[in-house]
């Protein structure tokens, strides 16, 4: 047990929070798995347009590891494949029939777990398509089975803009969430590491056993995993951890007590186009449409899959992705303020990480997709160091990637950066540089190059 | 009114777009553009939202701290030649004396500054950067009253194209090119700025000593007594303080300054650990060498550190060119060392060599030479730290 108390941050003042209440969902007649959001997978199709699927069954595989397989979120019809560009293969999109049923594997009670193998769970997690919910760091992507992990990490405490609240989702789900835990120590040789917050007062949370717990104070980022992993025990050179979303340990907990994978998934809809803001007990891959049914202003809005700094441009008609458990919405802006960098600024109109505005104090303020700028040369003053609590320095970094120096990058510590912890950089940026993008492509590069 | 103005921004823009006529003129329509109205550029992707400030609005701030001082400076110039000539006049006249006068450098240095900013943008195809508004502000304040406005030309020019543009535009240049403006007026016209002899508008062969100066040229001497006996200037401590004396346009008013400094710091634009570095190791060194007094005929070691703060343009130098992010640490750490090395240079350069009692303006160059270095070692030792832990 160990106290992280981080100072630079940044939560993000934006209208729109979603209310501490669930609401059950609309059940959705659509959900979709969207291969192409998973990084470095060459997606299999194992199932064809107008086929059957039950909830569970494999969808794709990837052509580099065949036994790494996706589950489909739901019971029903295969109705359209769309493929993007290049023939990638965009989204499969199951119509649900009336009667779901799911796959069953072996299921076990809580004693049984303790004496299973690594290889037998491990088995079991791939064969029962569990696996893709797992994620390893350096890269942030789903992991090779065969790698032992050095340790896991769990984050219970969402620090992002709009996010779920955790104290609500993992609600009266400690056998599973424990059944999780006990999992995933078999999975690693080292530990399994639960980092919440101060004000955290989930009883799934504080009472699971097994999980070297730490507390995390401070504004968004401290609960990112990537910025926790960095200040509990942070990624050398050859290392490699897995991560784990809260939801989805007790997924995995869930799948090893019943045998069948549980969709639900509890999303929150927020931002300042949605009426009224809420949690919302749903599913895997739902339909954003039935998410945000009747709750939009009429507005142009930009619907976004995740929260406003780290999601993807989405809509209506497309659906949550894998890892999400946020949807934000918006407006859509494209007006234009005379002299506009003369005003002095008002509460309405501005809000800043500086004091460069009259009152931009106020709270909850109501964003839009302005850039508020065009992209300049870099202006160190500070505004990416004050956001980031991590002892990298970003600036120098970033040149490093600029100039594709990947010996330079790797002593700076890249393999212990994502792009998600790096947005509040972008947002605060007077010169709106990309600075997260700049991390992905330098990951890539050293991906690439091995 | 606007809608029309809007209109006739849109109507022309295809001409200036990807295709059109006026293709290559493109970075001179956008800053148009984009000054009167603020930019309707949207994000692609996350973050979705941004913050509202913008480079824009960062360098309009700037040169809205440095309005004061151009007030005042326009009125101390009216003031400083009524004395010359022995003239009783208002403040108001005063003011507007002075303004005559620096109006003409102020429209000389913009003009010059945005046609060689244009022509690099257009001909180097990058957008139109909005610190040349900052350098062109910044010129004129350091300059005397009466400096030839084809001086002001060829230095803004050298400013801007040898100190910003040939190391390929504002974020990559080296030294400020405001102060490489001065620098290059200092060494080229030495008869014009030599910084012992005070800038006055007054009649022919009018002159006097700096405040710097007159314990520069004296052996075995107090400072402190030296300058409050002078009798041509009041270089009485508060008098310095507000800038009723002698000197470039915009040093002089060290109230103004403060000001102008702690506005920049509070809204989070510059940054305080270079400011704060500056007059630590202005002070400390000062200090150090009131120490070493008793020992030295020099009399410029006798200076106390409160009289080396109102003295010359060191309060000016680190509100507003020291700071200077670019050519600046970029690092934290560094910043430090950055502001601690400023201010004890200037001490030294002043102190040490009688030929440049004004240290700011060389020391200001030298660390800005040197900020990269001391970079250098701050990321060095954060990937030592990083490979003592690899190694574990």
């Amino acid at each position: 047990m160990a106290d992280y108390n981080l100072v630079k941050g940044h939560d993000i003042r934006i209208a729109g929070v979603p209310k501490n209440s669930v609401v059950e969902g609309k059940a959705p007649e659509f959900v979709a798995l969207k291969p192409s959001e998973f990084r470095g997978v060459k997606p299999k199709l194992m199932v064809q347009e107008g086929g059957h699927v039950k909830i569970g069954t494999p969808l794709f595989h990837d052509k580099t590891n065949s036994q790494i397989t996706w589950p489909s979120p739901g019971s029903g019809e295969i109705t359209e494949i769309k493929y993007g560009p290049r023939r990638v293969i965009e989204k499969i999109v199951i119509k649900l029939s009336d009667e779901e049923s799911s796959e069953s594997f072996s299921s076990y009670n809580p004693q049984e777990l303790n004496n299973l193998s690594r290889e037998k769970i491990l088995s079991a997690l791939l064969k029962g398509s569990i696996f893709p919910f797992i994620r390893q760091r350096p890269f942030n992507k789903v992991p090779d089975p065969d790698i032992i992990p050095r340790d896991i990490f769990v984050s219970g405490w969402n620090s992002s803009p709009l996010a779920v609240n955790l104290d609500l989702a993992l609600r009266r789900r400690l056998p599973q969430f424990q059944a999780g835990v006990d999992i995933l120590n078999k999975l690693t040789d080292g530990k399994v590491h639960l980092s919440y917050n101060e004000n955290t007062v989930s009883d799934t949370l504080l009472n699971v056993r097994g999980a070297r717990a730490h507390t995390f104070n401070g504004p968004h980022p401290a609960g990112n995993v990537g910025i926790q992993i960095h200040h509990i025990s942070p990624i050398n050179l050859n290392d490699l951890v897995w991560t784990v979303n809260a939801q989805d340990v007790v997924r995995i907990g869930n799948f090893f007590l019943t045998g069948k994978l549980d969709t639900t998934l509890f999303v929150t809809v927020g931002g300042p186009s949605v009426l009224n803001p809420v949690h919302i007990k749903s599913r895997l891959g739902s339909k954003i449409e039935y998410l945000l049914k009747d709750n939009l202003s009429e507005d142009e809005n930009r619907v976004i899959s995740g929260d406003v700094l780290t999601g993807t441009k989405s809509s209506l008609e497309d659906f949550i992705e894998f890892y999400h458990s946020t949807i934000s919405v918006v407006p859509h802006e494209t007006s234009r303020e005379f002299l506009g960098m003369l005003r002095p600024g008002s509460s309405s109109s501005r809000y800043s990480l500086t004091n460069a505005f009259i009152g931009s104090r106020q709270k909850d303020y109501s964003f839009n997709t302005l850039k508020n700028g065009s992209e300049r040369y870099i202006l160190p003053i500070d505004t990416w160091e004050n956001v980031l609590p991590m002892d990298i320095i970003p600036n120098a970094l970033y040149r490093a990637i600029y100039a594709n120096d990947i010996e330079e990058m790797e002593q700076l510590g890249i393999i212990e950066c994502d792009e998600e912890d790096f947005a509040l950089c972008s947002f605060a940026c007077p010169s709106k540089i990309d600075v997260g993008g700049m991390i992905r492509q330098g990951l890539d590069l050293m991906e690439e190059e091995g | 009114m606007l809608g029309l103005l809007k209109k006739v921004l849109d109507k022309y823009r295809e001409n200036f777009e990807e295709g059109g006529k006026l293709e290559r003129l493109y970075p001179i329509y956008e800053a148009t553009d984009t000054i009167l109205f603020s930019t309707n550029e949207v994000t692609e992707t996350g973050p979705h939202i941004r913050d509202s400030i913008d480079t824009k609005r960062v360098m309009i701030l700037v040169v809205i701290s440095l309005l004061p001082l151009y007030f005042f400076g326009a009125t101390n110039i009216g003031f400083q030649n009524s004395i010359a000539i022995g003239l009783e006049r208002s403040n108001w006249e005063n003011f507007w004396f002075g303004f005559s006068k620096i109006l003409p450098i102020i429209i000389v240095t913009f003009t010059a500054g945005a046609f060689w900013e244009l022509l690099f943008a257009v001909v180097r195809k990058h957008p139109l950067s909005e610190g040349f508004l900052v350098t062109c502000a910044l010129i004129p304040l350091t300059m005397p009253a009466g400096i030839p406005l084809w001086q002001i030309v060829v230095a803004t020019t050298f400013g801007i194209v040898i100190g910003k543009e040939i190391f390929g535009g504002v974020g990559m240049n080296i030294f400020n090119p405001a102060l490489m403006a001065r620098v290059f007026i200092f060494f080229t016209y030495p008869t014009k700025i030599s910084g012992d002899k005070v800038w006055v508008l007054g009649p022919d062969g009018y002159s006097g000593a700096t405040a710097l100066s007159i314990p520069a040229s004296e052996l075995n001497q107090d400072a402190f007594t030296l300058l409050n006996n002078f009798g041509q200037f009041d270089y009485s401590w508060w008098n310095m303080f507000w800038g009723w004396i002698p000197g470039s346009i915009g040093e002089t008013n060290k109230f103004l300054i403060i000001i102008g400094a702690l506005f920049l710091a509070y809204i989070k634009i510059v940054n305080w650990r270079v400011m704060f570095g500056a007059v630590l190791g202005l002070v400390g060194t000062a200090l150090l060498t009131n120490l070493v007094a008793p020992f030295s005929s020099n009399s410029m070691f006798t200076i106390p550190p409160h009289y080396h703060l109102v003295m010359g343009s060191f309060l000016f130098g680190t509100a507003f060119m020291a700071t200077e992010p670019v050519t600046g640490c970029h690092t934290n750490q560094g910043r430090w060392i950055y502001g601690i090395l400023f201010g004890s240079l200037t001490v030294i350069i002043r102190s040490i060599n009688p030929a440049y009692p004004e240290g700011v303006m060389l020391s200001i160059l030298f660390v800005n030479a040197f900020a990269a270095l001391i970079d250098w070692f701050v990321i060095q030792a954060n990937i030592k730290r990083r490979q003592a832990r690899y190694a574990q």
